[in-house]
C-alpha cells in the first residue's frame, strides 16, 4: 500500500516559502504542501501534543527545513526528527542561506538527506527544487511497517 | 615618599661625606700615633739619659771613695793588694769625670756643675799623688797626716756638694721627663681610643644609611612590582575588552550579511518570477493583437517576433529594467559574500608553522605565470627571510599583492615585479614592488578600505583584496604600508614578526 507523500515546509520567510512552493509546483509535483512559519507549530504538528511523534506513524513525509527560524534552531528540529523512531525515515532537506562548511557538515552528521544552500542565483535554486520534486514524485517513501 | 632625584642626590652626598670623614679620621689617628710614638721614644730616651748621668756621678764618687779607702787601708795594713787597688781606682777617676762631662754637655746647668766638680776632683787627685810620693819615700807618717788632712779638708766636701747638685738636677730632670713620657703615652692611647670610637660611629652611621637606602630600594621594587601587576591586569582587561568588541563586530558583520541575504533571495526569486510573468503577459498581448478576437490564443512564449512595434518597445523596457535589477542583485550578493568570507576568515584560528618563504612565493608566482606572460611581465623573487606564521594567511596576503601587481601594469612598458625581503629587530620585512600604473597619493589610505578602489576602473574586482590583506597582516601581528606615485609603480611593504606565536587574539576563539 502506498500513500502520497506530504511535504512539510518549515520556512519563516513568506517569500522563500512562496518561491519554493511555486517551483515545486512548476516542476510538476502536486503533493500536498503543509507550510509552517515557525518552529513551534511545526514541532507540534510533527510530534503531536505528547511529543512522541506517534501522530505521524505510517505517514509518508518529506520535510523541507530552514535552519534560521525565529523561535528555535532548525538544527534542533533536525536532531529531534532523526532521533524519533516514527520520523527518522522521512527525508529531510535543509534549505538555508548559510554555506558555512561547518554547518553543512553538522547537518549531514545529524542525518539530513540533502543540504541546499539558497543561492540568490534563482535559476540554480529553482532547478534544484525541481529536481528534488522529480525525485519525490518518482520515489515513494515506503509506509512505516506496523 | 617617592625617591625624588633631589633626595637621592642628598643621600649620595651624605654617604660621600661620611666616607671622607672616616678617611680623614683614620689619617689623623695614624699621623698622631706616629708622632706620639716618636715623642714617647724620645722622652724615654731622655729618661734613660738621666739615669745614665746619675749612674756616672755615682760611679765617679765610688771610684774616689775606693781610692780614699784603699789608701787608708794600705796605710793601716801595708797590704800590697790595697796598693794596687788604690792605683786602679785613681786611674779610673779621670775617665769617669770625662765621661760625665761628655754626657752632660747638652745641659748648661750640669756643665757648670762639672766645671765646679773638676777642680775639686783634680785637687783630690793631687792629694792622692802626694800621698803616693810619701808612701814611695816610706814616709808613712806624712802620708797618714795627709790622708787625715784630706779627709777633713774641703776638697771632699766640694766634691760631694758638686755631685749632690748634679744628682739633684738629674733627679729634677728625671721627674720632669718621666711625666713627659707618661703624658705622651696617655695622649697616644686616648687619641687611638677616640679615633677608634669615631671610626666605629661613622661605620654605624654608614651601615644605617646603607640599610635605609636598601629598605627604600626594596620598597621601590615592591611598588614597581605592584605597578607592573596593575599594568598587566589593565592590559589584560583592555585586551579582553578589545577582543570582545572585535568578536562582537565579527558576529555583527556575520549576522548582518547573513540576514541581508534572506531578502535578497526573495528579490532575486520574484524578479525571476516577474520575468516569467513578462513572457506570459507579452505572449498574451501578442496573441490578442495578432489573432482576431475569438480565435484560439497562441501558446505563450517569447512573443518578441510577433509583437507590434509599440509593444516591442514596452517589452524591451521591461527586460532592461529587470536586467538592471538582476545585475544589481548579483553585485550585492557578491559584496555580501565578500563580507561573509572576511568574517569567516576573521574567525579562522591561525596555526603558526615554519615557512620557506621562497618556496611559497615561487608557488604563488607559478599560479599567476599565465597572466604574467599575457601581460608581458616578469616576476623576480629575491632573498626572503623565512618566518614562523600561518601558511594560508601568508599565501592569501602575497597572492593578492602579486595578483594586483600583475593586474595593474602599464600597457606601454614591460612589467617588472620584484619580491624581496630583509629582517630587522625580530621582524621580517617583505616588499612587493612593481613598475605599474601606481596609485595617487590621495588614494593611499583609501585602497585599504573595503569595497574601495582607485585609478582607472578597467579591471574586474570588488575592492576587497587589500582590505582582506591588511586585516590578515594585522591579525598576524604585523603592519603594511604602500609607497607609490602615479605612473611610477607601487611598492607594498609588509612587516611581520619572525616568530609569531598564536597570541591571545586567536587562542581562545
Amino acid at each position: 500500500m502506498t500513500q502520497p507523500v506530504t511535504i512539510i515546509m518549515i520556512e519563516d520567510d513568506e517569500g522563500h516559502a512562496r518561491l519554493i512552493e511555486r517551483n515545486i509546483r512548476r516542476s510538476g509535483v502536486n503533493n500536498e504542501i503543509v507550510p509552517f512559519a515557525n518552529g513551534t507549530d511545526a514541532v507540534k504538528y510533527l510530534f503531536g501534543a505528547d511529543g512522541s511523534g506517534l501522530v505521524q506513524k505510517g505517514h509518508a513525509l518529506l520535510i523541507l527545513l530552514d535552519l534560521n527560524l525565529p523561535d528555535m534552531s532548525g538544527i534542533d528540529i533536525l536532531r529531534r526528527i532523526k532521533e524519533n523512531k516514527y520520523l527518522k525515515a522521512s527525508p529531510v532537506v535543509v534549505l538555508t542561506t548559510t554555506d558555512d562548511s561547518q554547518e553543512i557538515k553538522r547537518c549531514y552528521e545529524l542525518g539530513c538527506n540533502v543540504y541546499i544552500t539558497k543561492p540568490v542565483n534563482y535559476e540554480n535554486f529553482a532547478n534544484a527544487i525541481r529536481q528534488l520534486g522529480l525525485f519525490f514524485s518518482v520515489i515513494q517513501v515506503p509506509a512505516a511497517a506496523t | 615618599m617617592a625617591a625624588t632625584p633631589d633626595l637621592r642626590r642628598r643621600r649620595a652626598f651624605w654617604q660621600i661625606l661620611l666616607l671622607a670623614a672616616g678617611l680623614l679620621v683614620l689619617t689623623v689617628i695614624s699621623a698622631g700615633s706616629v708622632y706620639l710614638v716618636n715623642k714617647a721614644r724620645d722622652d724615654n730616651a731622655a729618661v734613660i739619659h738621666t739615669i745614665e748621668v746619675e749612674n756616672q756621678v755615682h760611679a765617679l764618687l765610688l771610684e774616689i771613695r775606693r781610692a780614699e779607702s784603699s789608701a787608708s787601708g794600705f796605710l793601716l795594713t801595708r797590704g800590697p793588694e790595697l796598693w794596687t787597688d788604690h792605683q786602679t781606682a785613681v786611674a779610673a777617676i779621670l775617665p769617669h769625670l770625662e765621661r760625665l762631662a761628655e754626657l752632660t754637655k747638652d745641659n748648661p746647668a750640669q756643665t757648670e756643675n762639672v766645671r765646679k766638680l773638676r777642680p775639686a776632683v783634680e785637687a783630690r787627685l793631687d792629694q792622692f799623688a802626694r800621698e803616693m810620693n810619701f808612701i814611695q819615700q816610706r814616709d808613712f807618717a806624712s802620708a797618714t797626716a795627709l790622708v787625715r788632712e784630706a779627709a777633713a779638708g774641703n776638697t771632699t766636701g766640694a766634691i760631694r756638694d758638686a755631685a749632690d747638685a748634679m744628682l739633684r738636677e738629674e733627679q729634677r730632670l728625671f721627674t720632669l721627663r718621666s711625666a713627659n713620657a707618661d703624658s705622651s703615652q696617655t695622649l697616644a692611647a686616648s687619641l687611638t681610643g677616640i679615633g677608634s670610637g669615631l671610626v666605629v660611629v661613622l661605620a654605624l652611621v654608614s651601615i644605617w644609611l646603607v640599610r635605609r637606602s636598601a629598605q627604600l630600594r626594596d620598597e621601590a621594587e615592591a611598588r614597581l612590582r605592584d605597578a607592573n601587576v596593575d599594568l598587566e591586569t589593565t592590559v589584560d582587561e583592555r585586551t579582553a575588552d578589545l577582543r570582545e568588541a572585535n568578536d562582537e563586530i565579527q558576529r555583527f558583520a556575520y549576522i548582518v550579511s547573513h540576514d541581508l541575504r534572506s531578502p535578497l533571495v526573495n528579490i532575486m526569486g520574484f524578479t525571476s518570477e516577474l520575468e516569467e510573468l513578462r513572457n506570459d503577459i507579452f505572449g498574451r498581448i501578442a496573441s490578442l493583437t495578432q489573432v482576431p478576437a475569438g480565435g484560439p490564443p497562441i501558446a505563450p512564449g517569447d512573443g518578441g517576433e510577433t509583437l507590434e512595434a509599440q509593444d516591442k518597445q514596452l517589452s524591451q523596457d521591461f527586460s532592461e529594467a529587470l536586467g538592471f535589477i538582476k545585475s544589481s542583485i548579483a553585485k550585492m550578493d557578491r559584496l555580501i559574500s565578500a563580507i561573509l568570507n572576511l568574517t569567516r576568515e576573521g574567525r579562522r584560528a591561525f596555526e603558526p608553522v615554519r615557512i620557506d618563504m621562497r618556496e611559497l612565493m615561487e608557488a604563488i608566482a607559478a599560479t599567476v605565470a599565465h597572466q604574467a606572460a599575457e601581460a608581458n611581465a616578469e616576476i623576480r623573487i629575491g632573498e626572503l627571510p623565512d618566518i614562523t606564521s600561518d601558511r594560508l594567511a601568508l599565501e592569501q596576503i602575497f597572492s593578492n599583492l602579486i595578483d594586483n601587481a600583475v593586474k595593474y601594469l602599464r600597457n606601454d612598458e614591460a612589467g617588472k615585479i620584484t619580491v624581496r625581503g630583509r629582517t630587522k629587530l625580530g621582524y621580517a620585512i617583505y616588499e612587493v614592488a612593481d613598475n605599474g600604473r601606481g596609485i595617487d597619493a590621495k588614494d593611499h589610505q583609501r585602497i585599504f578600505d573595503l569595497f574601495r578602489r582607485a585609478g582607472t576602473q578597467d579591471k574586474p574586482g570588488q575592492g576587497i583584496g587589500l582590505a582582506h590583506v591588511r586585516a590578515l597582516v594585522r591579525r598576524l601581528g604585523g603592519t603594511m604600508s604602500v609607497s607609490s606615485e602615479l605612473n611610477q609603480g607601487s611598492t607594498f611593504t609588509i612587516t611581520l614578526p619572525i616568530n609569531w606565536n598564536a597570541s591571545k587574539r586567536t587562542r581562545d576563539r
